[in-house]
């Protein structure tokens, strides 16, 4: 379908759904364009290669040092944005760059950036290694910084990485978490063996332990008796990187930007891997007990999701009562927007608006298969659009991030930041209760009838 | 002041024709600028008598662009032609194109062009292979072109690249061919052939430059022909280059051809059996 504010890019339409309508009535039924690029006109949101593999993907691993090679600017805006915390603050605190200059683009800036990798290693000789992110500026010029890093490695004695993410490769920044994978996987993964053999041993694939979700998660599983060898690549350390090939199973969370490195470790290594959301309280139990199964360990998560869930219900059920029946729009990344669809039933919210950023067709099919009749899905939405749904399907919650969360409040929506939380972390039981009670916060909070009272206006306020 | 600028192949002669002209045109009482736009700097050595010019961009990159004066990067060459070089990175790094632009744009912020000139040249490395090497034919630099070709193949071929960029610039810019210099390589039905593929181009063979050993043994001596032996034949040649260059009013949007065409062209004048 076509918004209103779309008048003018109608290639939009195929980039908005709902589910129900215009023989969209399964999974299997709807269609919807995605993963394609950007028409002309439309003010996307999207990031790019380099954002999705420096932000998401390297940028969480706590203890090499990370070198942008390139302008000044493009380490700035890909730094402290994203809180995937770690056991030490080494990883958010610096980053550094090669400060590309226009001599450096003359004359190419393969030097400079050996020295950087160089003299980097002899300011921070603690760290256990370099991460390279290659910008546009010099793949353009044709850099050599794949050799620039294999030198600056040999000098230092420490593996140098070197992700070939330039901005412009692919549609979005999802081309970034494909290059971060295979980066890791060829360059990282199996160049170790770990010191004792691996019996009940996982990775927590694409878990970035965003405001330390990691502390409601890791101990579940280390209760039952399994080990996690390495979140990829949350509060990662490059050394449990080296050895993830040793893992039993692989457990995958974020399934549109870590599967492909489970898919080239069940080609390579024959390890095998399971798909699971660790946000929700059914979602959480269900991870638990399909990892249990797999190493037969079936009656210790059963206790364990008994206990944790009778801790937690008197308070889901607190937020049920208030909550019940209010209507939510999701627009996140991508995964996000068909994990939570579950989990927000658990406290009676019912998603009504879907969109993600850069999904491709397995995001959307898993969203068409969660969301009910009449929901509306939206691929890539841009800022116009989402004003326009804010006002005309006035949701009584918006999940979003960074980017909306001013756009909502200035129309009166309620907000949570879903992208980088508001208080955190919100996987895991313990989790949900903090999910559910900024959700409360938001939703309740008495700003908005004032709002409304002094605007004159019952659905949010036009623009 | 008319910027002129000359393309061609790589080796076909361009920087020898292009200095030599140059020479002879100051003779006929012109105040020139010859600027270098190819990273190896070797646009202004006869001019200079072999003197190895500073060139832009090192300077840029040894003192940052706020200290770069004029005086540093301007020698004063045979018959007080001015002498720049762009410069630019050594050969598989960096971007050459990149200088090219950066250089231009240097020199136009120093002033370098209000110095009451009225010509200015600049020898572009062989092909166009990226925008930085077109950047002396837009923007509003040079209108005037000339391409100096010789009755082989390749040469002609690289030519006729050459004109798709200036047609492409042609539609929103001011350049124009302003002729094909033949720079004998005493091929047969050498001049033929050259002035029927400019004819084809929708523009002429504007002179045609005999191969004399003179230019050697005068590159030799790090001197231009019109400065080595001045009364020589050769030097007359390079004088009426200049002379038609100067008078010139035929300046031409180039129609390209066709590879086939340039193939059958090829044949036409017997190059090709």
């Amino acid at each position: 379908m076509l918004l209103k504010c779309d008048k003018t890019i109608p290639e939009r339409e195929k980039h908005i759904v709902i589910k129900g309508k215009g023989g969209c009535t399964s999974a299997r039924t709807c269609k919807i364009s995605c993963n394609i690029p950007t028409t002309p006109g439309d003010m996307t949101e999207r990031g790019c290669t380099y954002a999705g593999c420096r932000g998401v993907v390297g940028g969480p691993v706590k203890d090499v040092i990370h070198i942008v090679h390139g302008p000044i600017g493009c380490a700035y805006y890909s730094w402290g944005y994203r809180p995937h915390l770690a056991d030490d603050d080494f990883h958010l605190t610096y980053v550094l760059v090669t400060d590309m200059d226009e001599s450096n683009i003359i004359f190419g800036g393969e030097k400079k950036l050996y020295q950087a990798i160089v003299e980097a290693s002899r300011e921070f000789p603690d760290k256990k290694g370099v991460f390279v992110y290659n910008t546009c500026a010099p793949a353009l010029i044709g850099d050599d910084g794949r050799d620039a890093a294999k030198m600056a490695s040999e000098k230092i004695g420490k593996p140098v990485v070197f992700f070939p993410c330039e901005g412009f490769r692919g549609v979005s920044q999802s081309q970034g978490h494909h290059v971060g994978n295979e980066i890791i996987f060829k360059e990282i993964v199996g160049t170790k063996e770990p010191e004792e053999p691996v019996v009940y041993g996982i990775n927590l694939v694409g878990e970035y332990n965003i405001k330390g979700d990691l502390k409601n998660i890791q101990p579940l599983f280390e209760e039952m008796g399994i080990e996690v060898i390495t979140a990829f690549t949350g509060n990662a350390s490059i050394e449990n990187l080296k050895v993830m090939h040793r893992a039993k199973l692989n457990v995958v969370h974020c399934q549109r930007s870590a599967t492909y490195i489970a898919d080239m470790m069940k080609e390579k290594y024959g390890t095998p891997y399971i798909n699971v959301t660790l946000w929700g309280i059914d979602n959480m139990s269900d991870a638990l007990r399909d990892t249990a199964r797999f190493f037969g360990l079936e009656r210790e998560a059963e206790k364990i999701i008994a206990r944790e869930k009778e801790r937690v219900a008197p308070h889901i059920e607190y937020y049920k009562k208030r909550l019940s029946g209010k209507k939510v729009f999701i627009y996140q990344g991508a995964p996000r927007a068909w994990h939570w669809v579950k989990l927000l039933k658990e406290i009676g919210m019912e998603t009504a608006i879907v969109a993600t950023t850069f999904g491709h067709d397995d995001d959307y099919r898993k969203i068409f298969e969660k969301v009910r009749k009449g929901t509306l899905v939206v691929d890539n939405p841009n800022a116009l659009e989402i004003a326009e749904i804010l006002t005309e399907y006035t949701p009584d919650l918006f999940i979003s991030g960074n980017k909306e969360k001013y756009l909502a409040y200035k129309m009166g929506v309620p907000f949570v930041n879903g992208h980088t939380y508001d208080s955190g972390p919100y996987a895991g039981f313990r989790g949900m209760v903090k999910f559910a009670r900024d959700i409360d916060r938001a939703v309740h909070s008495p700003v908005w009838k004032l709002l409304r009272e002094n605007a004159g206006n019952n659905g949010g306020i036009k623009i | 002041m008319r910027q002129i600028a000359f393309y061609g192949k790589g080796g076909i002669g361009k920087s020898t024709t292009q200095q030599n002209t140059a020479a002879a045109m100051s003779g006929l009482g012109n105040r020139i600028m010859v600027v270098g736009c190819d990273p190896k700097a070797d646009c202004t050595r006869l001019l200079l008598h072999g003197k190895r010019q500073q060139t832009v961009l090192d300077t840029l990159r040894e003192v940052g662009p706020e200290n770069v004066k004029l005086d540093t990067v301007c020698s004063k060459g045979f018959g007080g032609v001015i002498c720049v070089e762009s410069g630019g990175p050594e050969p598989g790094v960096g971007c050459g194109g990149r200088g090219v632009i950066t250089s231009i744009q240097t020199l136009e912020a120093l002033g370098a062009y209000s110095n009451g000139l009225d010509f200015v040249f600049y020898d572009v490395l062989g092909d166009v292979v990226c925008g930085g090497f077109a950047m002396p034919i837009r923007e509003g630099y040079a209108r005037e072109i000339y391409i100096v070709v010789s009755g082989e193949y390749m040469a002609l071929y690289a030519a006729n690249n050459i004109c798709k960029g200036i047609a492409k610039f042609a539609t929103r810019g001011y350049a124009r061919l302003g002729g094909i210099i033949c720079n004998s390589r005493k091929v047969e039905n050498e001049a033929e052939l050259v002035s029927e593929f400019a004819k084809r181009l929708n523009s002429r063979m504007i002179h045609f430059i005999p191969r004399d050993n003179i230019v050697q043994k005068a590159e030799i001596n790090k001197k231009t022909v019109v400065d080595f032996d001045n009364t020589c034949p050769q030097a007359q040649e390079y004088k009426t280059l200049a002379r038609k260059i100067v008078d010139n009013q035929d300046f031409a949007i180039p129609t390209p051809i066709t590879q086939d065409e340039l193939e059958e062209l090829m044949k036409d004048f017997g190059i090709v059996d």
